[in-house]
């Protein structure tokens, strides 16, 4: 072992994310938003902005009758599913746009007019062809998805090492362990940056789908209560979408993403 | 300190091509490891290069020269290195011998088999200038990439893999991620990769040039040790004068424009070799006249 000596290991201590402070800090943080929040409520009618004990109230009605949980669940099922098919579309069609110069350049074009066109038009389009039904907010979110997936994908594929794809050829590595083992592992960060943007956005298209093109789910709940003037619910169904991205972002993808590429130098080190 | 200039007839090669012992690959029958190109009393260098020539399309479409008639033969089991300014096409030449560049004219016999028919590649080892280690894979993971192009059953992959790891001295690093280790543990680390698949042939371009000169010598006395345990054929590329007589038993110095062969010159030096001893100092000082 004499000869390891002079070498210096540098491994790191595993960053803590939950930190007492910064617990304390957040807690704080909502108190603040709530307090004012509620200060507002006091001079304005409850129909424009209602107090956040009247939005609570809302909140345990509906979900007392399970309204919540029915359209929650319908929504999110349309949204992953969208994503889904973003996902299987927009991976391979990366890949390629990536790997084979002349359709990277041909098709280049093609994505900055796709994320030109606002969700609004794709919902409108999507009325048009599919009518009132779980396709219209699919199509919609599919289409916000997708380009977002296939440019990520497409910059990864870009960045794989000439020197990685040599070693395994003088290793004498048959093509399809060269895309698992190299490809794959170099796309991975990019693909799952433009997941995560392409998840958050194709959520927010879905409500404003559901509001124009259906008869069900979160947005629609959301524009009914709006027409009735149930301003409590409202606030309350937003609440229940601001929680629950807020879950799926820190409480799943962030732990994932950090566990998926500890190997990641941290930037802030050093 | 005698100067051979060894040529081979060029279908000497092909006929022991049938016989060769290179039938059987390491990789499928891993608990007999053939380490000898010998087969029935008749033996075959490791590698003899016969009138190799080289062109590559150059700046302005004028084929650039970069081999001229190259003719080596290599024993089994010795240490040569391939000396030679930029330009001398010694990579080129090391990219030739691993098969993955093809030469224009001339023929490479690996073994007693001509290189296109040679079919056990997975016995030669390349290890580049740069580590080139999977950032995404652990130390282990990295050495176990030099086994995942062949189909060998995981439980075997696995003991090579900590064996390799073992030889290299780095078994309590297993786990960490290349950021975490020193230039010196990340050579080692691609050393590892490269022995992993018992090669007979190692080759090596430039393998120790971006280290430190301390961390550059314990790499030396590194692959030397690792030579004795395993007897291989080790080819390096250098220009580094020092580094080539210090590891090896032979020196081919290489002109450049068109890269030749100018003198192959035979270290007889005992090991350890100590550079600044009086009879290596005067070695380096011929190599150096020479290039």
């Amino acid at each position: 072992m004499t000869e390891v000596v002079d070498d210096r290991l540098l491994l790191r201590p595993a960053p803590r994310r939950l930190r007492l402070d910064l617990i304390v800090h957040r807690l704080v943080l909502v108190a603040v938003i709530v307090g004012i929040w509620w200060l507002f409520s006091l001079s304005v009618p409850h129909y424009i902005l209602p107090g956040p004990t009247r939005v609570w109230e809302a909140l345990k009605l509906i979900a007392g009758n399970g309204d919540l949980w029915i359209n929650l669940g319908i929504t999110l099922w349309r949204v992953a599913v969208g994503f889904v098919v973003a996902t299987v579309v927009g991976l391979p069609f990366g890949i390629v746009l990536g790997a084979n110069k002349r359709a990277g350049e041909f098709f280049e074009p093609v994505i900055p007019i796709m994320n030109t066109v606002s969700s609004a038009i794709w919902a409108i389009f999507a009325i048009i062809w599919f009518g009132i039904s779980n396709a219209t907010t699919i199509f919609v979110v599919f289409m916000t998805a997708m380009p977002l997936i296939i440019t990520n994908v497409w910059q990864g594929t870009r960045t794989v090492n000439a020197d990685f794809i040599e070693l395994a050829q003088v290793l004498r590595m048959p093509d399809w362990k060269v895309m698992t083992k190299i490809y794959l592992p170099t796309i991975l960060p990019y693909f799952f940056s433009g997941a995560r943007l392409a998840f958050g956005f194709g959520w927010r298209v879905s409500l404003v789908a559901e509001t124009i093109g259906s008869s069900s789910g979160v947005g629609y709940r959301l524009r009914q209560a709006a027409d009735l003037i149930q301003t409590d619910q409202v606030f309350a169904w937003t609440l229940t979408l601001v929680i629950m991205m807020a879950t799926i972002e820190m409480g799943i993808l962030k732990p994932l993403e950090n566990h998926l590429f500890r190997w990641k130098k941290e930037v802030e080190a050093q | 300190m005698t100067t051979r200039k060894k040529t081979r007839r060029a279908d000497a090669c092909a006929s022991v091509v049938k016989s060769s012992s290179f039938a059987s690959s390491a990789m499928d029958t891993p608990a007999v490891v053939q380490q000898t190109c010998a087969d029935a009393g008749h033996t075959s260098p490791a590698i003899s290069l016969t009138g190799i020539s080289k062109h590559f399309a150059g700046a302005g479409g004028e084929p650039l020269e970069v081999l001229k008639d190259i003719n080596l033969t290599i024993a089994e089991h010795t240490i040569v290195g391939l000396l030679g300014a930029s330009g001398s096409g010694k990579s080129t030449l090391l990219n030739i011998i691993s098969g993955i560049v093809k030469p224009d004219r001339g023929r490479v016999c690996i073994c007693g088999a001509a290189s296109e028919e040679f079919n056990d590649w997975r016995a030669v080892s390349y290890m580049f200038q740069e580590d080139r280690l999977l950032p995404w894979r652990t130390a282990i993971r990295n050495v176990e990439f030099g086994l995942e192009a062949g189909s060998m059953p995981k439980a075997e992959r696995t003991r090579r893999t900590h064996e390799a790891l073992q030889l290299v001295d780095l078994n309590s690093f297993e786990d960490a991620f290349p950021y975490q280790l020193s230039g010196g543990m990340r050579s080692r680390v691609a050393l590892a990769r490269s022995l992993v698949t018992e090669p007979r042939i190692l080759l090596m371009d430039e393998p120790f040039s971006r280290l430190d000169a301390q961390t550059r010598v314990l790499m030396h006395q590194e692959l030397l040790r690792i030579h004795q345990l395993k007897p291989m054929t080790i080819v390096f590329v250098t220009h580094d004068v020092e580094e080539a007589v210090v590891l090896a038993d032979q020196v081919a110095v290489m002109s450049p424009r068109p890269g030749t062969i100018r003198e192959v010159v035979d270290i007889a030096l005992a090991r350890p070799r100590d550079p600044t001893l009086p009879e290596v100092t005067s070695y380096i000082q011929r190599l150096r006249a020479l290039i």
